[in-house]
């Protein structure tokens, strides 16, 4: 009796082990015997304008359409669409699945996306913006056009030292596994959301993740999410990141506070008086 | 955590300054005794006063290139540096003070006063770090870039210890023991290293791939001493020394010393002197490693574009005014103090209210010695913007009044820069008084610039390519680039018109000129043509400094943290009602 307790214990965890050999094994098959391009250092070349398809941005989890600000009509309505967490569940400590309703019924106003802030890791990723990525000698670099965001990763450093201060977008550090890119991400704000349904994490966030090529147009982008203090266990994303195939895509700057301004500073502004 | 590659491209650059120090000692056949440092700075002057004003060293007579630290000769040279000391085989100089808290309380009032100090914080913030069992310590950097430790070690007083950066601290350690002598010994039983009469060398291990060699860093090499070069030379070759210069009497030295060097463990450059006659010292003494007039080759990234990747700053352009001031002479530079007070001034007053706290030349963060230069305009020659036309003048005569802060209604009237939206397409790259930072990362066929203020970033595609179409515009426009030989050509496209440089309109044409002239220099050019406005182009010019080893950029969530636009909007909304209440209280 007392040792099945244990395995009743560790189940979450070993069940997380099984998905994620279960998804590694299927992405071996996806990838089938596809070599990419190569860049100048032999590693695979991934520069380019890049973008999520789907409707993670609204919601990670599979999520039904619903009503969005009345007065936007059907364009401020939440698309139906399904989810890119593998496994479906993300596996929220139970003060978590209240914060994260919190969240949810406070969007309008408390989402950081609407407030214009910079968007975090991975939320930047899936954002519905093409993204660029440029691959150089030391560093790579991944331009967002929302908020202008920006990550630097610094690739190859042997026992990085740790973010000398949180931030929205966090510290990365990359290398090349096979045909993979991995980027550690931490030293986090904790502030930022991960979608507009409220999903959430807290500074303690370390995602981990792996930017595969699949085809000459696609990158298969897998994120695992680490947070004890949000979440039970890791849990992971996946979803495919195309190529914006226009000769002439660029990422645009969205300048957003401007539209941002109204939200956080209406209560203070001093409104002209009509002349009548 | 630096994760730089050094890119040495040769020996030619622009003058900058060296030092070397140079430890004297009695010798002992096998007991060489440390004889100099050498160090890269860029007037030795300027850096003869730095060390005698802030850490006692004394003027070598009848020289402005070398002072002595107790018995150790630091010697100065101009030549070209490819970084500071830090992560480089000799990380960094000890100097040991009675007083550290009140050594560093008065360096930390320094500021930027004359060349600054920039002081090194722990990570708790903290400036003195009391190392239990040892001593206190601290760090500084000179202001060209080398890396000093200040200790509180009542055992010797002044010049203190070298500290090298090593892969393996203890097989270092034992080469130098071998081939230069000294004693091997412990530093308060706490630190192993070699101990040359009062003189520490002291190793760390260093993890992050290997340290740079010292040559072409601000610690360019360091040189013993020793009484008789030929025979020590035939010592060390039967320990496989690898020489890199034999013993020889250098042609146009001050003296008729003779010296060699070897490179040691880690690629440290070591000269080894025997002193010789000093009495030709007048003939003037020409670094010989400043072959200045030579032209700079610009280092190429693997693909083969002129490489500019890395992190410059502005800090050395603070303070150039736009235009200059007339009737200053034509192409008048300033002298290092000039520029030096005309920083702190331009940092004083760039914006109200910000105190010293806020400005990182005053906090010791800037590396960079000032510019010199009189003004940016560069084009005109007199360096005055040009006329403005008959109708924009009657625009400014016709412009409603600026509404102030306080009388602020809405963001709109504070302006784009306050809004954390943008300091506009010719604004964003001028310095200003904090996160000057600049990093420039290429693929092939795109250069990123992310600028720290705010944080934006433009990709220059040097591709020939579709531009954004009539309908599309931006804040920054399109940038659309090319090369011009090593110079990389940029015309702004599509611009919003909606933010205005002096004046500026919609119709503003923006070309952009960046070139690296030297390994820590990026030249940037600007030109604005604009003929609503002023009735010729004008272009104006100054450098953006490498700083790679210690600086990095930080994420300047501008909007994010705007508690500035919340407080400003609240305190005019406070004034309209007390205004009003006021008001009322008179009817």
């Amino acid at each position: 009796m007392i040792i099945r307790l244990k395995p009743t214990v560790f189940l979450p965890f070993k069940a997380f082990l099984a998905a994620s050999l279960l998804s590694i094994s299927s992405i071996a098959q996806e990838i089938g015997n596809y070599e990419p391009e190569q860049a100048w250092d032999g590693n695979p070349d991934i520069n380019g304008v890049w973008q999520a398809m789907g409707t993670a941005h609204w919601d990670l989890q599979d999520h039904e359409a619903s009503a969005g600000l009345p007065e936007m009509g059907a364009i401020g309505a939440v698309p139906p669409g399904q989810g890119v967490v593998v496994g479906g569940e993300i596996p929220y400590q139970d003060w978590a699945i209240e914060q994260k309703q919190a969240n949810w019924d406070s969007r309008p106003t408390g989402d950081p996306e609407t407030k214009c802030y910079l968007p975090g890791v991975p939320r930047a990723t899936y954002l519905p913006y093409p993204f660029q990525i440029l691959q150089g000698t030391d560093k790579m670099m991944i331009v967002y056009g929302f908020a202008e965001a920006n990550r630097t990763i610094h690739m190859n450093v042997e026992n990085p030292e740790p973010a000398p201060l949180d931030t929205w977008m966090g510290r990365s550090h990359g290398h090349w596994e096979g045909n993979t890119l991995v980027v550690d991400a931490r030293g986090f704000t904790g502030e930022a959301w991960f979608d507009r349904a409220g999903n959430f994490a807290s500074s303690s966030l370390i995602v981990t993740e792996r930017y595969t090529p699949i085809s000459a147009d696609a990158l298969l982008y897998e994120a695992t999410i680490e947070d004890p203090t949000v979440f039970t266990r890791p849990w992971q994303i996946r979803m495919p990141l195309y190529r914006r195939l226009e000769p002439n895509a660029r990422v645009i700057e969205y300048k957003c506070v401007e539209f941002s301004e109204e939200i956080l500073y209406g209560h203070l502004m001093k409104r002209e008086e009509s002349e009548d | 955590m630096k994760c730089r590659s050094i890119k040495v491209s040769s020996t030619k650059l622009i003058a900058k300054l060296i030092a070397a120090i140079v430890i004297a000692f009695p010798f002992a056949l096998n007991a060489a005794t440390p004889n100099h440092i050498q160090i890269a700075l860029s007037s030795t002057n300027e850096a003869v006063g730095w060390y005698e004003e802030y850490l006692d060293c004394e003027r070598v007579v009848g020289r402005n290139d070398a002072v002595v630290c107790g018995e150790t000769n630091i010697e100065f040279f101009v030549g070209r540096t490819v970084g500071g000391s830090q992560g480089s085989a000799i990380d960094h100089i000890g100097f040991s003070v009675p007083d550290l808290d009140a050594k560093m309380a008065e360096l930390e009032s320094v500021g930027v006063r004359g060349s600054g100090v920039r002081l090194i914080r722990f990570d708790d913030g903290a400036l003195v770090r009391d190392i239990p069992g040892l001593f206190k310590i601290a760090f500084i950097t000179d202001p060209w870039g080398t890396k000093i430790e200040l200790v509180q070690d009542e055992a010797v007083i002044g010049f203190h210890h070298i500290h090298l950066n090593s892969v393996d601290p203890v097989a270092a350690l034992d080469w130098y023991n071998q081939v230069l002598g000294g004693e091997r010994a412990s530093l308060k039983g706490m630190l192993d290293g070699v101990r040359f009469g009062d003189i520490w060398l002291l190793a760390t291990q260093f993890n992050d791939g290997r340290p740079g060699i010292t040559q072409g860093r601000t610690i360019d090499h360091i040189g013993f001493q020793v009484a008789e070069l030929d025979d020590a030379a035939a010592e060390m070759n039967q320990l496989n020394v690898d020489f890199r210069q034999d013993p020889m009497v250098p042609e146009r030295g001050r003296s008729d010393a003779k010296q060699a060097f070897i490179l040691g463990p880690d690629g440290v450059m070591i000269a080894v002197v025997e002193p010789g006659w000093e009495g030709i010292e007048e003939e003037a003494f020409s670094a010989d490693n400043s072959d200045s007039e030579e032209l700079y080759i610009v280092p190429r990234t693997p693909w083969g574009e002129p490489d500019f990747q890395g992190i410059w700053t502005a800090d050395a352009a603070h303070g150039i005014p736009l235009q200059r001031g007339v009737g200053a002479g034509e192409a008048g530079e300033l002298t290092p103090e000039e520029a030096a007070a005309r920083r702190e001034r331009g940092t004083l007053n760039s914006i109200w209210g910000y105190d010293r706290e806020w400005r990182d030349t005053t906090l010791g963060y800037v590396r960079t010695a000032p510019s010199t230069q009189a003004a940016m305009i560069i084009d005109p020659p007199n360096g005055q913007l040009p006329e403005t036309t008959e109708a924009y003048k009657q625009l400014v005569a016709n412009a409603p009044p600026r509404i102030p802060p306080q009388r602020a209604r809405t963001p709109v009237d504070l302006g784009t820069y306050v809004r954390c939206i943008t300091r506009g397409p010719v604004g964003m790259m001028m310095p200003s008084i904090y996160n000057n930072g600049l990093q420039i990362i290429q693929s092939p066929g795109n250069i990123a610039i992310q600028k720290e203020m705010i944080h934006e970033t433009r990709i220059i595609s040097t591709e020939s390519r579709e531009g954004y179409g009539d309908g599309l515009k931006t804040w920054l426009g399109d940038s659309h680039g090319r090369w011009e030989g090593d110079t990389l050509v940029v015309e702004v496209r599509n611009l919003n018109g909606r933010t205005s440089y002096l004046g500026s309109s919609a119709d503003m044409k923006l070309t952009q000129r960046f070139t690296r002239t030297g390994p820590d220099t990026l030249r940037y050019e600007f030109t604005v043509e604009d003929p609503a406005v002023w009735t010729e182009p004008w272009s104006g010019m100054f450098n953006f400094i490498r700083d790679d080893s210690q600086y990095e950029l930080v994420e300047y969530a501008c909007h994010e943290g705007n508690y500035g636009m919340t407080n400003t909007l609240s305190a005019a909304r406070t004034i309209d009602a007390r205004e009003a209440e006021e008001a009322d209280y008179q009817e």
